[in-house]
């Protein structure tokens, strides 16, 4: 929201004594952020009230005009291509080495005529967009005064950051933040003019028919409006703050939103008869005076004239309820509507306007009326004829009364972490228009109600009063006192950043992050459906994952175009209908050649992670799992009967060309939930161990597990463990090499012991139906 | 004899000197200390000298023994520890090693300071209920933050959580007062992506509760906090916030570090960076999870960890850190 500095001059006492500068930095810190600060008239130097006193066609070139010009000093030469030019004219000239737009203008020949100077437009003076012609200013202008004295061009502009001014609907005007202003430069804010009016005529016909929608509608009808041209002041003022000048009638309306954030609405009384408010109906269409045709629905608020729709409440008005240029009466609408069916309706209609934009913020009801009186004063300082042909029509149900908080010291005192004095307390709220009685415990305290729509109900809304206004760069810094209470064991953060972390430093993994929702090209690319809760309200990347390496799958595919090989890895989410899962995901893509060695190390990774972190050895059992992964190769990881995870292949088709991608996925809840594996002390023989080396041959359709199944059957107390130590794979047969310790307590092995030991573990290996090199 | 004695010396220290290879060295032993040696086929003829010769010979015999051997040994060891190294100090080591996710760093970063400061940490779902995300935080069922553009809502009536928030009714509602918790967590918000916005973020949660907890005592925790990420004397800020679950609220803003407070285009030419929202929790948040806010007040705040990052890094894109591309993403290593 822009704001003009001159206009919150005027509404506060001894303003010259501010520096209107500085005093944003302040204002950002208590009361809401301001985003920018334009310096008005800085680009203009000399410009000054001028008469065209001759005037003559130029003799060859069409539209220009060779004129005598009075600054006030002396006649110049002026060459104009303006349409507007008349002897008699008052307007503004640049002379020689002034400035304007931050331009200097010099004495130059054109055409063949020298020009002493420059008359200009309202846009090249920078205070509107009419650039049609020079500024035409009123004949009662005196010649030779400064242009910067005749008009307020010199202003200092302020952006206030809409956002944080969302629960402020009082600071949604430039009397609202003229109260702050003068709080924290604790100046005296000045009271409103308004024209009080006597209500000795007829009442309006007005009635609303929803009273939740519609808190209050102030009606008042004017006649004999003679002047409806805006003066100068005002048409600055609303193009400073973002406004078009339309017309008196119409810029007033605009003028007192702009001043106290109450939107009204002008309608030429002949054709206003009954007013009423009420829900549109469905489908019906309406034209806007933006000359848009909008359907309505039937939460739309609606005003409506004898029965047709005349204009959409608190957004904007109907196209038959425009003012025309022959209009001398108004009726004069000041209401106040429903906040969150205005800001439905507008959002509904993709109409956001001034107004509605400062109904959606719950406006006060009490100041329709004041609107009404202040719209008329001004209407009256440039329209002294005019008259008030009704009475102020009030409709107002339920009135609003302002609401008492009673505020403990011990609470405001907790708040703070300090004592503040009753008199500061008292100074502060009251800067802020609230009426306060202390008691001996507490303050009583009235608030007003521009404040109390929505913003202050509570103790704590008035000490965010109170601490912001005091100043929160004062408040001193006070430590948590200590706290002894063990609150909970959960570690989970830190173990899932220690599994991280390992997967980055001992196998030199990436993380990566992706989105919780899948891709729709890319399923749709792999022919992967998927059925899982969705986001409403969009038609593509809307279904939730239920399947966390086909996120990283996506990231894999894009990096394989500049990797040869690399793993990457995500803890993320994933969706199972209701339910949120937890998952580690690592993808680890290399040339296809290299599938055996990657696979394997995918298993050396699961078990190093459960060996690090858990001290538990698991075990690998084949599982199974969706279409889109390798059938054959998918492994569970088997920690006490339970599955934690999988170790599987994606299939081909849908892995980056020429490449394998293994992935190895963990739950992580069940991966946190498993305790550490504590190994308890066992004592080591004092006795020499001896290795036995033996090669077990295995046709190569066979798989090694077949030897481990029978080695783990076999019991032999001299065995301490096995290991498998070579592997050399020929045509049609792999031999095996596993050693084989032994060890005893009580004795050194010796020769009789080994062979025995030899000859019951090779008949049992052939036993077993496998061949074993003797 | 005297002169004989010498030669060999001479002799065998020029080709002990001479020598290159250890079978050099092991050539010159023999054949001037071995049993065959000259030297040995004149020590056996001390016996044959008279006693005041066998008095001088006997000792000089052993005295050029022993230093020939000290010769030789020296230069044995001289030549075995030169033997086959060949080495290029100055080759690059090898560095790869994988990579931590910027968010991942920054979140361990501030959940060590906070850890410090007594906080437990907490996480919570990332798909929400209604209930946690928006009605027990005080938001109205009319609050505009719960329209379609602003927050996604599921098929089966939840919601992706709009904020970390969640964490504190979740909290509240488990461990009761008094309390000190952070929980960082992924965000969602309806959005169009554009540099600086994304549907997908990370927030970190905190919240204080215990009997006469205070502004002061937030302001202490806040500026604690990001003077030890920063590591550097950022300035703090406090201004009016407004948000349903805090009163007072704040927000809270730190010294621009890209410009130093100067203005530039990262903090708009204010000097000031928005980044942690904070407040006194709201008496009717309190209520909601059954604690009493006339025994209790605490503070909470929500600090943009993506942000955070991204200031950092000095990362301009925030669409870098959910690319998963390595090119950039593998630059920002463990720590």
């Amino acid at each position: 929201m822009l704001i003009s500095c001159n206009k919150l001059k005027t509404h506060i006492k001894n303003s010259e004594d501010i520096d209107w500068l500085s005093i944003w930095d302040k204002f950002t810190i208590r009361t809401a952020e301001v985003e920018g600060i334009y310096q008005k008239g800085k680009d203009l130097k000399d410009v000054v009230v001028a008469e065209i006193v001759e005037c003559e066609n130029h003799p060859k070139k069409e539209k220009y005009h060779i004129l005598k010009v009075n600054n006030g000093k002396k006649i110049v030469d002026i060459l104009c291509g303006a349409p507007n030019v008349r002897v008699g004219l008052k307007t503004a000239l640049v002379n020689v080495s002034g400035m304007v737009s931050g331009i200097t203008i010099e004495e130059k020949k054109i055409a063949g005529v020298v020009s002493q100077g420059m008359l200009c437009s309202e846009l090249e003076l920078g205070i509107g967009n009419d650039h049609s012609g020079i500024i035409e200013l009123p004949d009662n202008a005196v010649v030779g005064t400064n242009i910067k004295d005749y008009l307020p061009i010199e202003d200092i502009i302020v952006e206030i950051d809409n956002k944080s001014l969302t629960n402020r609907p009082d600071l949604w005007g430039h009397y609202g933040i003229a109260r702050e202003i003068a709080a924290i430069t604790k100046h005296e804010l000045l009271p409103l003019e308004i024209e009080e009016v006597k209500n000795d005529k007829k009442d309006l016909d007005i009635k609303i028919t929803d009273n939740n929608l519609c808190s209050r509608y102030c009606g008042l009808t004017i006649d004999n409006i003679s002047n409806n041209k805006t003066p100068f002041e005002i048409k600055i003022f609303l193009y400073y703050t973002g406004m078009r000048s339309i017309s008196l009638i119409v810029d007033l309306t605009n003028y007192l939103m702009l001043e106290l954030g109450q939107p009204m609405h002008a309608f030429d009384s002949r054709i206003v008869k009954k007013i009423e408010v009420s829900k549109g109906k469905d489908n019906t269409l309406f034209t806007t005076l933006d000359n848009e045709t909008r359907k309505i629905n039937n939460e739309n608020l609606m005003i409506k004239n004898n029965n047709e729709y005349f204009a959409i409440a608190g957004v904007m008005g109907g196209l038959d309820s425009e003012i025309k240029e022959d209009t001398t009466s108004i009726f004069l609408e000041s209401a106040t509507f429903d906040a969150t069916s205005i800001r439905k309706t507008a959002t509904s209609l993709g109409l956001r306007t001034e107004a509605s934009a400062r109904y959606e913020k719950s406006l006060d009801p009490n100041m329709t009326d004041i609107a009404i009186k202040r719209y008329l004063k001004l209407l009256k300082d440039y329209n002294e004829d005019l008259e008030v042909s009704s009475n102020l029509t009030d409709i107002y149900p339920n009135p609003l009364n302002p609401i008492t908080v009673k505020l403990y010291k011990t609470t405001l005192y907790k708040y703070l972490g300090f004592n503040i004095d009753s008199s500061k307390v008292i100074e502060i709220l009251e800067s802020l228009s609230f009426k306060v009685e202390e008691q001996k415990d507490y303050f009583n305290v009235l608030v007003p109600t521009f404040r109390a729509t929505k913003d202050i109900s509570l103790e704590a809304d008035l000490i965010e009063e109170i601490a912001r206004l005091y100043g929160y760069e004062k408040f001193k810094v006070e430590p948590l006192k200590l706290d002894l209470t063990f609150k909970s064991l959960d570690n989970s953060y830190d173990e899932i950043y220690k599994l991280k972390r390992h997967l980055a430093t001992k196998f030199n993994l990436h993380e990566v992050h992706s989105y919780l929702w899948y891709k729709t090209n890319f399923l749709n690319k792999y022919n992967i459906i998927k059925e899982n809760t969705y986001l409403l309200g969009k038609k593509k990347d809307n279904i939730l994952r239920d399947d966390l390496n086909l996120s990283l799958l996506e990231i894999a595919n894009e990096n394989a175009s500049n990797y040869d090989k690399f793993g990457i890895f995500e803890v993320g989410t994933i969706i199972n209908q209701n339910e949120n899962i937890e998952k580690l995901s690592v993808l680890l893509v290399d040339n296809i050649n290299n599938i055996e060695k990657i696979y394997m190390h995918a298993k050396n990774i699961v078990s190093n992670i459960f060996k690090t972190f858990k001290n538990i050895k698991v075990q690998f059992k084949n599982s199974k799992s969706q279409e889109y992964y390798n059938k054959e190769y998918c492994l569970g990881i088997i920690v006490n009967k339970q599955e934690l995870g999988q170790i599987k292949i994606f299939q081909n088709k849908i892995s980056p060309k020429k490449k394998v991608v293994v992935v190895i996925e963990l739950d992580i809840n069940m991966y946190l939930n498993l305790d550490k594996m504590i190994t308890t002390y066992s004592e080591i023989s004092k006795f020499q161990n001896v290795n036995l080396d033996y090669t077990i041959i295995l046709d190569n359709e066979e798989k090694y597990c077949t030897i481990e199944n029978v080695l783990s059957s076999f019991r032999n107390k001299l065995i301490k463990n096995y290991q498998l130590i070579d592997i050399y794979t020929q045509e049609k047969e792999t031999r095996y090499t596993i050693r084989v310790t032994l060890s005893s307590f009580d004795r050194t092995l010796n020769q009789e012991d080994l062979q025995n030991f030899k000859t019951e573990f090779i008949s049992y290996i052939k036993e077993k139906g496998l061949s074993i090199v003797e | 004899m005297k002169e004989k004695l010498k030669k060999i010396v001479a002799d065998a220290i020029k080709e002990v000197n001479s020598a290159l290879k250890e079978a050099d060295v092991l050539n010159v032993k023999s054949k001037f200390l071995g049993k065959k040696s000259e030297l040995s086929l004149l020590m056996k003829d001390i016996k044959n000298m008279s006693v005041e010769d066998k008095k001088i010979y006997g000792p000089l015999f052993n005295k050029i023994k022993t230093d020939l051997e000290l010769k030789i040994n020296e230069k044995l060891e001289e030549i075995q520890s030169k033997i086959d190294i060949h080495l290029d100090e100055t080759l690059p080591t090898d560095e790869e090693i994988g990579s931590l996710h910027p968010i991942s760093i920054v979140a361990k970063d501030v959940t060590d300071i906070l850890k410090r400061m007594g906080f437990t940490i907490v996480n919570g779902p990332e798909m929400e209920k209604e209930y946690y995300n928006f009605e027990a935080l005080n938001i109205p069922k009319t609050h505009p933050a719960r329209d379609m553009q602003d927050t996604y809502w599921l098929s089966n009536n939840d919601l992706l959580r709009t904020h970390t928030s969640p964490n504190q009714v979740r909290a509240m509602q488990k461990f009761n007062a008094p309390l000190r918790i952070c929980a960082p967590g992924r965000c969602f918000r309806n959005e169009d992506m554009d540099h600086s916005h994304e549907t997908t973020f990370f927030q970190l949660e905190g919240m204080v509760i215990d009997k006469n907890v205070s502004i002061s005592n937030l302001i202490y925790v806040m500026e604690g906090m990001l003077k030890e990420i920063f590591k550097s004397d950022v300035k703090v800020r406090l201004r009016p916030g407004f948000f349903p679950f805090v009163e007072p609220g704040f927000e809270l803003d730190c010294s621009c570090l890209i410009c130093g407070g100067k203005g530039c285009s990262t903090c708009k030419n204010s000097g000031w960076i928005e980044l942690c929202p904070c407040g006194m929790i709201h008496p009717n948040v309190l209520k909601e999870s059954n604690i009493d806010p006339e025994i209790y007040s605490g503070f909470a705040f929500g600090l943009g960890l993506t942000r955070l990052a991204m200031m950092k890094y000095k990362i301009s894109d925030i669409r870098i850190l959910n690319s998963g591309d390595l090119r950039k993403l593998s630059e920002f290593n463990i720590e």
